[in-house]
Order: structure tokens, then sequence, then C-alpha cells
């Protein structure tokens, strides 16, 4: 007998207990000011935040914060990963924002390669300040049936605490996040 | 092997690391408790995240079938395992066939339940962890102490001496954000230059077939996006039925482990990049044997956050490696049981029963009532030390003769008044660390009888 058959038939052999799924989760967390709790989330987890008119007026200002990277905002499709690698500073757009958390919706859709926010030294992500979700479960709600083929929720730079705890920016992904919130 | 309390011994010989080690625990409880009352929902969420769990482990036939159907239309291969060595086998098999220099690995309780580093390194291949606690580990030929920070015993006096033994960074550089830098160069080589990473899952969805992965390092995504084979491997236990259910355990999940609102990264994986292979496999190892158990299938809630490590008494005292198990703290001292009850008859002792650790539990198991579950089940079985069992009965014996009660009490106050060094020397292990106190004039039954 295979291991799927006996897993399988060690569960069907347990007695039938009906418990039904308690229904999707009605948040009552609501806030009245997204942008402002989305920008307080983002320096919690310690990411930068400009704001701007729109995207070409960051330009000033990414170049104050970078001064001296070279940035990359192409999204065409890189086929291999590690082409990336040299990558200083990647520039990608955010599809929307999470108030509670500062966690920022990724999808490879709109990506160069999916290893592209993680292998660059320092990521900028554009957000538009009309897409910054309350919490989690109005996101999962905005993802309802936008299945992407790899997706994810990014909060802040990559950080590691596993020395001491001590705090330290940079782990193996980014060492730094802006948000550009247009 | 030692046992959970000569293990202890050891760890708490060296006082101030113990002082330190209980207090930094305790702030990451502290932190935990902040941000979740931040929450005015964070009750109604564990509770959510419970029945959620309830529901699914009583229709976890189900939904392991459409998670497998859904995520073989996705394009993703999947494997099932009875327990341990098959798993370690089937990993095997594929790395086989892909070969390559080294393995990437980012942190999966399961490998460590299965040993999975140890069977592949006998077999040859280089497994290369690369969580930055794990890496500090396994150079040290140590196991993680902590599921989620995993050198927590370590200080950095001593992450220094072994990253200058084995990156070579300057002799007595303790700097953490200097360690770091010296990790992140030295583990890039790595996740460059791999061929297969090994991702462990923190939840898997029966309704997309994809499967999510938290860290904060970035350390899973760099080795399973540019590996050619990404290999996660996952308890059956870690379904959950609904894309929509993923908010409320990311809300909890994070929160309840460091106090952070989410982790860094949570990755989802649905399907293979092109021209990469997905491999998922899926163990069993005693959890269908947990899953029969009414008292104990609750344990298989846990979403590995270790909330009830930070906030044991016990744990923050005798440090990871006293439980001699890779799931240490309160769960697993009422998982460990389940794969092998004499070798850890010691564990459900390891606990004051205070119920901390269920009442910070995201997922509301009721781990310290397990707990004492276990130590009738192992007492019934007669699996517990000898010492203990007489002890036990002898209490047994003394309670339930009221006149040797009486006899035993009033001798006890005697000694303890007109003769204390009967009692007050190392041979009492009540009296290490402690003063006794000071023994009543006379018993609570001789004084309400004689009160006016």
């Amino acid at each position: 007998m295979s291991s799927r058959s006996e897993i399988f038939g060690a569960i069907k052999a347990l007695e039938k207990r009906e418990i039904s799924h308690p229904g999707d989760f009605k948040s009552y967390s609501a806030t009245k000011d997204p942008v402002g709790d989305f920008k307080n989330s983002l320096s919690i987890v310690g990411a930068m935040c400009i704001e701007v008119e729109n995207k070409k007026n960051a330009e000033a200002r990414l170049s104050e914060i970078y001064p001296d990277l070279q940035r990359y905002a192409s999204q065409d499709v890189v086929a291999n990963g590690l082409d990336l690698e040299a990558v200083d500073v990647l520039e990608i757009d955010g599809m929307f924002g999470v108030a509670e958390n500062g966690a920022i919706w990724l999808s490879d859709q709109f990506l160069p390669n999916r290893v592209a926010p993680f292998i660059c030294q320092h990521l900028v992500i554009y957000v538009a300040k009309s897409e910054i979700v309350a919490t989690l479960h109005e996101a999962y709600e905005r993802l309802d049936g936008n299945y992407a083929d790899f997706g994810l929720f990014l909060s802040g730079p990559s950080k590691t605490a596993d020395i001491e705890q001590s705090l330290v920016i940079g782990a193996h992904g980014a060492r730094s996040l802006c948000v550009v919130l247009t | 092997m030692l046992n959970h309390a000569e293990a202890s011994e050891k760890f708490i010989a060296d006082a101030e690391r113990t002082t330190w080690h209980d207090e930094t625990l305790w702030f990451v409880r502290s932190k935990r408790d902040k941000v979740s009352k931040l929450l005015p929902e964070w009750e109604a969420l564990r509770e959510q995240a419970s029945s959620i769990k309830d529901h699914t482990l009583a229709n976890l036939g189900q939904y392991l079938e459409e998670f497998e159907a859904k995520a073989q239309k996705n394009g993703i291969i999947v494997h099932w395992a009875k327990d341990a060595q098959e798993h370690n086998e089937i990993v095997h098999s594929i790395i086989s066939k892909h070969g390559g220099k080294a393995l990437v690995k980012s942190k999966s309780m399961l490998t460590e339940e299965c040993h999975l580093n140890e069977f592949l390194t006998k077999k040859g291949v280089e497994v290369v962890d690369t969580d930055l606690g794990e890496r500090i580990v396994q150079f040290r030929n140590e196991v993680p102490s902590h599921i989620v920070l995993p050198a927590i015993h370590l200080k950095k006096e001593d992450v220094g001496e072994t990253f200058h033994e084995f990156l070579g960074t300057p002799k007595g550089n303790k700097d953490p954000q200097f360690l770091t830098e010296a990790a992140r160069q030295h583990l890039r080589g790595y996740f460059l230059g791999a061929n297969v990473a090994i991702t462990g899952v923190n939840f898997a969805v029966a309704e997309t077939g994809e499967f999510v992965v938290c860290t904060n390092e970035g350390n899973a995504d760099m080795g399973a996006h540019l590996a050619k084979v990404h290999i996660a491997c996952m308890g059956i236990e870690k379904m959950i039925p609904k894309r929509k259910d993923l908010g409320v355990f990311l809300r909890l999940l994070a929160r309840s482990a460091t106090g952070q609102l989410i982790t860094t990264y949570s990755s989802h994986f649905a399907k293979p990049r092109e021209g990469q292979e997905m491999h998922i496999v899926l163990v069993d190892n005693g959890r269908t044997r947990q899953l029969a158990r009414d008292e104990f299938r609750n344990s298989l809630k846990c979403i590995r956050c270790a909330a009830c490590f930070n906030t044991c008494p016990v744990y923050r005292r005798s440090g990871g490696h006293s439980y001699h198990q890779p799931v240490a703290g309160p769960i697993g001292s009422i998982l460990a049981p389940n794969f092998d009850k004499s070798a850890n008859v010691d564990l459900p002792f390891a606990s004051t029963l205070c119920g901390s650790c269920s009442n910070v539990c995201p997922v509301k198991i009721n781990i310290h009532e397990q707990l004492w579950f276990w130590r009738q089940d192992l007492m019934k079985e007669g699996l517990a030390p000898i010492g203990k069992s007489l002890s036990m009965k002898g209490m047994a014996f003394v309670f339930s003769n009221p006149t040797i009660f009486r006899m035993a009490g009033y001798m006890g106050r005697l000694v303890m008044r007109f003769a204390p060094f009967i009692v007050n020397n190392s041979f009492n292990p009540w009296f290490k660390q402690r003063e006794m106190p000071d023994a009543p004039k006379e018993s609570f039954q001789s004084w309400y009888k004689n009160r006016k």
C-alpha cells in the first residue's frame, strides 16, 4: 500500500466529526486615516516613505536618498534571476498597501523576476495613496479571484535579530526599502 | 542522554547567562503583549483561528485531497511520506536526480523533526542552512534551541568566535551588524550557486493549492527563486481551507512570535516559475496517530509561533537544549511523547502547569491541560522514573490516612523549628537557591478547632 493511501486510510478510519467553518472574519478595527496608518506602520517596520504628486516627481528625492547608486526601473522580464545580482536599487510597482502592518502586495506579473525584490541591494516600491486597505482581511478581499503564480506581502527591508536579539537591517534581502506614495 | 532536569542543571550553572536568557525571552513576550493589545479584535482572532483549525482537522482528508489536486493542476509535484525516513528518502531522491554541489535550506521545523540534515550529510550532500540563527548553530554542530530564535542560547561573543573560526572574521569582533554582514556575503555565494532549495511551509491553502512561507531575512525566497528545484516540506497539519483564512493566521503569527506586525516576507507560492521544478512533500510522521487522540488532537493546531516558549517560566530558565527535542518548550513537551513516550517521559513534567502557555497561544491550544493529560498517561503506562512513582505513591498513602497525615505535619513542623539543618542542606532539592519557610506553630486543623 502506498504511503498516500496509508495516510488517507488512517484519517478516514477516524470517527466523523461535524465541525463547520466559522465563516469569513469580520474585522472591527476600522481606520479613519488609512494613509496615515500605513505611513506609521512603515516607520515601525523600518521602511522610508516619501510622498510625491506623481511618479516623475520622485526622481529628485530618490537621487537624494540613493546618490551614487544606479537605479533599475524596467519591469521587462529578466529570464535569469542571477542577471539582477548587480542591481543596486530596484524600482517596482506595488499593487496595494495594508495600513495595519505596512505590507505591500507584489505579484510576479509586475516583477522582472520573482527574485528581483530580494536580490537587489535596495528596493523602491511605488504605491498609490488611493490603494491602501485597512487590514489583511480587506487585502484578501481585494485579491479574491486574483491568483498570482507567485505573490507576496512585503513589509519593510530584510532584517534579523538572530544575534542576541539585536535588530540588524539587511539580512539576505534588500538593505533598505523606500515606499513612494503617489 | 540527559533528562530535562539534568540538562537544565547544566544550563543554569551560568547564572548570569540564565538571567539574560530569561529576561530576553520575557522581553519578546512583552512585545507580543504590546502589539496584541493594539488590536481590539485580538481575542476574536484567536477564537477564529482556533475554530478554523478545529474545522480543518475534522475534515483533514477532504482538504488534503483538494490541496493535492489543486497543487498538481498548478504544476507542483506532490509526494506523500508516512514517516521521517520516507521523507528523507524522497528529498534525497529528488536531489540526486539534479546533482549540484550544495543545497540551500531555509527554516523548517519538520526537517529538524526528521533529522534531514544528518541524513543528507551521510549521503554526501552539503546542506547549507541559510537562516542566520540556524547557520550559526550549524557551524557549531548544535541544534536550534528555539523554533523562531534558533541561536537564542548564544551570546554575541560566542557568535563572534564561531564566525572567526568558520568565516575568518577578525578575532574579538562581536558586533551583530558586522557579523550579520559577514553571513550575508558568505551565504549569497551559496544562493547564487545552488541547484536545489529546500523550504518549510507555514500554511498550505486547500482552495488554491498554494503554500505560504514567512521569513524576515528573505532567505527562503533567495533560495527558492534562484534554484532550479524547489522542495517544500510540510506536516499534513499545516493545511487551511481557504485563502481568506490566511488573513486571520498572518495577523496572529508574527504578532505572537516576535511582536512584529507581520513578517517582512509572506510569500505565496502557487506555481513553479518557468523552467523550475517545484515539489511538495506532505509528511505524516505520527500526525494521524495524534489526530485520533481526543485529548491531544488540539496540539496539531500549532502554527509554530513560539509564544508559549517565550512566556514559559521553565523554558526561559532551562534553555531549549534541555528539552532534547527539535521543538522545545511547552508545545514541544506535548508533541514529543507522540513520537516516543519512554524517551520523552521527562518533558510533560518540565512545567509548573501555570497555564501561561495556553493563555498566549494564538490558536488556543490547551497546552497546560495536555501536559497534565500526558503525565497521567505516562504514569499509567508505568514509564515515569522510579523516584517519581515512589514519591507519588508515598504522597497518596500519607494523604489518604488522616492520622499519618497529621503525624507527618507535626513531625515536619518540629524538625523545621528545632532541627532545621535536617532540611536545610544540599540533599533537599527544595533548598537549592531557596530558604526554607518558617514553620507555622500549629496546623490549620488545630487552629480551626481552637478558634473562638
